[in-house]
């Protein structure tokens, strides 16, 4: 049955129709989780939050379960859901720029557009270097093209890559998450903050 | 340690913890919508692959061959005027009903569609092949050729190859075991069939695959 837009079940249109109610919803959980703030985002690096870590593993998760069990029951050929090309260097450097921003502006993309959408000025800032960054990236392309290229893997997926079946790739990312979370709660109560 | 206490996070985090072990556990599906690209299909109608010989057919049918299905996909009226023994009908226009699913998606039978000519047969088995169903075949020439070859076989010229008089001695009992019209012939009714291709393997026979099998 699924994925609707592959197999023409829905049109283009119904698609993008769909994926506005999906964002609108995606909006509101940020907000609503408190990631309009800051000083969130920021607390996951000082150990006094990690309600950020908790929110978008748990999302991820249920969207992985989901899709397991979707094709489990046939209703989606996850051979034909899109996977992200991987470039490794580019991987890991936008991982590293994107943490730095994490830190240093206490948004990421997402939630930076949350924080603008009631208000914040801070926010306002963060997506004004966005833009600043992302006009950089563009038109300085052809400096670091050769390094953006470079280690390009083609469409992994993390259980092809390590031979194992989709079913224990998804239980060990759920372990490992719930680890994640286990430290989290400890690091919370480790650091308190009062008041931010 | 702490007492664990019954937040709504303890009882997600089990939840997820559950519902992974399931996922883990489970073979992966295999049952996901099959596809064939258009040029696997027209690959496929150009090497002809679907076609099984009616000299073939005629021989599974008079050995009484229990895998043999034939099906023929002509409208119900056409049928009952004639049809090929043993045969069903499942006219065309309802090959997707829910009711024959059950015989075209198998790994047993040899299914083998015919109609007059080729084009009908050949639809069903475009259909039934886009589904992913094993096992179905056409018969080459559909009815008219059956006539040409099965129930009226043309006498080949006195200097052909043996294969090909034992093929016209074979197609000459079939006729008469079938109920044809060349009666008259002082050929043998159990003529050798030597020459005939054997029906092939089909489907996907369970391998062996270990000792406990």
């Amino acid at each position: 049955m699924g994925p609707l837009v592959v197999n023409e079940i829905i049109s283009e249109n119904t698609n993008l129709l769909l994926a506005f109610f999906i964002g609108i919803g995606f909006g509101f959980v940020l907000e609503q989780a408190g990631f309009s703030s800051s000083r969130k985002l920021a607390g996951m690096f000082y150990g006094y939050d990690t309600v950020v870590l908790k929110v978008f593993f748990t999302g991820a998760i249920t969207a992985m379960l989901g899709l397991l069990f979707f094709s489990l029951f046939g209703w989606v050929d996850l051979n034909l859901v899109y996977v992200n090309e991987t470039y490794l260097t580019s991987a890991i450097l936008g991982g590293v720029i994107m943490g730095v921003g994490f830190i240093a502006g206490g948004f990421c993309p997402g939630t930076s557009f949350c924080g603008a959408a009631i208000g914040k000025l801070d926010a306002w800032m963060f997506i004004g270097g966005l833009f600043i960054g992302v006009f950089i990236f563009a038109e300085g392309f052809p400096l670091w093209e050769d390094l953006y290229m470079a280690n390009f893997m083609g469409y992994p997926r993390i259980s092809e890559f390590f031979g194992l079946t989709e079913g224990i790739t998804a239980l060990f990312v759920i372990l490992a998450a719930v680890a994640m979370f286990w430290v989290g709660e400890w690091a919370e109560k480790k650091f308190p903050r009062e008041e931010y | 340690m702490n007492k664990i206490t019954y937040t709504p996070r303890v009882i997600t985090a089990a939840v997820i913890l559950i519902l992974g072990f399931i996922i883990a556990a489970v073979p992966k599906n295999t049952t996901t919508p099959f596809k064939l690209t258009p040029n696997q299909i027209l690959n496929e109608l150009k090497n002809g692959n679907q076609y099984l010989e009616p000299d073939m057919i005629a021989q599974m049918i008079v050995e009484k061959n229990p895998s043999l299905q034939l099906i023929d996909v002509r409208p119900q009226s056409e049928f009952e005027k004639f049809s090929l023994p043993g045969a069903i009908n499942i006219p065309i226009d309802n090959i997707l009903s829910p009711e024959y699913t059950d015989i075209l998606h198998q790994d047993v039978m040899t299914n083998v569609f015919y109609a007059n000519g080729t084009t009908h047969a050949n639809e069903a088995w475009m259909l039934v092949r886009q589904l992913g169903y094993l096992n179905n075949y056409v018969l080459r020439g559909g009815l008219n050729y059956w006539a040409e070859t099965i129930m009226n076989p043309q006498h080949p010229a006195n200097t052909s190859p043996d294969d090909e008089l034992a093929r016209y001695d074979f197609r000459m009992g079939a006729s008469q075991a079938l109920g044809g019209g060349a009666l008259t012939t002082s050929a043998p009714a159990d003529a050798p069939s030597a020459s005939l291709p054997k029906p092939k393997p089909q489907g996907k026979k369970k391998k062996v695959a270990g000792g406990c099998s």
